[in-house]
């Protein structure tokens, strides 16, 4: 299916990347998105609302910055996306950008559960461990090469 | 809003399918105990304010403002 975005013109959506959030995504409207890369290589995609053109929010794998980031989902959560094992589970983080790398954050304590077989998705709760959801997202080291970002060209809906 | 006084032990009920009782009051800590169907999100209210203002603010990004994936690898 061919779907409008403000950012991407328009996106060709093949039904099996489609994501389902059945409680939608915490303030966002809708309860269909997709993932879209951000460009070939790079750790971000967007998660863009199939119903709202302008709605996409940029995501990324916590552990490609935090390697020893834990996701607590419990049973009642597991359950109303289908999972029953640790397995079966894909996880995402919400990114905050800002003008400045050293300002970007990352929300760790509102992870995407996402059921990978299933495509059904749910915004958790992961405060137990005293995440914050606006961690910096790019350690001091990594910044000391850091330039100002470029505009990227990205445009393929790809299934996760 | 409605407001009401409940003791340690006492409950309210929210529709049909939801309870919440007051478990314990110490000082300025009330304890509470929800009952709530699990298709009923329950969150403090801090804390989904927080998500909340994450994902509206996340989704005010450009395209431009991400980064390549080159930078972000540096940095």
């Amino acid at each position: 299916m061919r779907v409008p975005s403000t950012r991407f013109t328009a996106l060709e959506v093949d039904e099996d990347a489609v994501l389902t959030f059945p409680d939608g995504l915490i303030g966002l409207p809708g309860t269909t998105y997709t993932l879209v890369a951000h460009e070939d290589g790079s750790p971000f995609h967007w998660l863009h609302s199939l119903e709202d053109p302008r709605v996409a929010v940029p995501v990324t794998s916590p552990w490609i910055f935090f390697g020893d980031y834990e996701v607590r989902v419990t049973d009642d959560e597991a359950a109303r996306i289908g999972l029953s094992e640790a397995g079966q589970a894909e996880v995402m983080c919400v990114v905050r950008a800002a003008a400045d790398l050293a300002d970007f954050t990352i929300n760790l304590a509102g992870p995407i559960v996402v059921h990978s077989a299933k495509r059904i998705c749910r915004q958790i709760v992961n405060d137990s461990a005293g995440y914050s959801v606006r961690q910096p997202l790019f350690s001091e080291v990594e910044l000391s090469a850091a330039e100002p970002a470029v505009p990227a060209v990205p445009v393929t809906a790809v299934a996760i | 809003m409605l407001v009401i006084a409940r003791k340690a032990g006492e409950r309210i009920c929210l529709g049909e399918d939801m309870i919440v009782t007051v478990l314990e009051i110490a000082g300025s800590t009330v304890r509470l105990g929800i009952e709530a169907p699990s298709e009923v999100p329950v969150y403090r209210y801090e804390v989904r304010t927080a998500i909340e203002e994450e994902n509206r603010a996340a989704a005010a990004t450009g395209v431009e403002e991400l980064p390549t994936a080159k930078k972000a690898e540096q940095g």
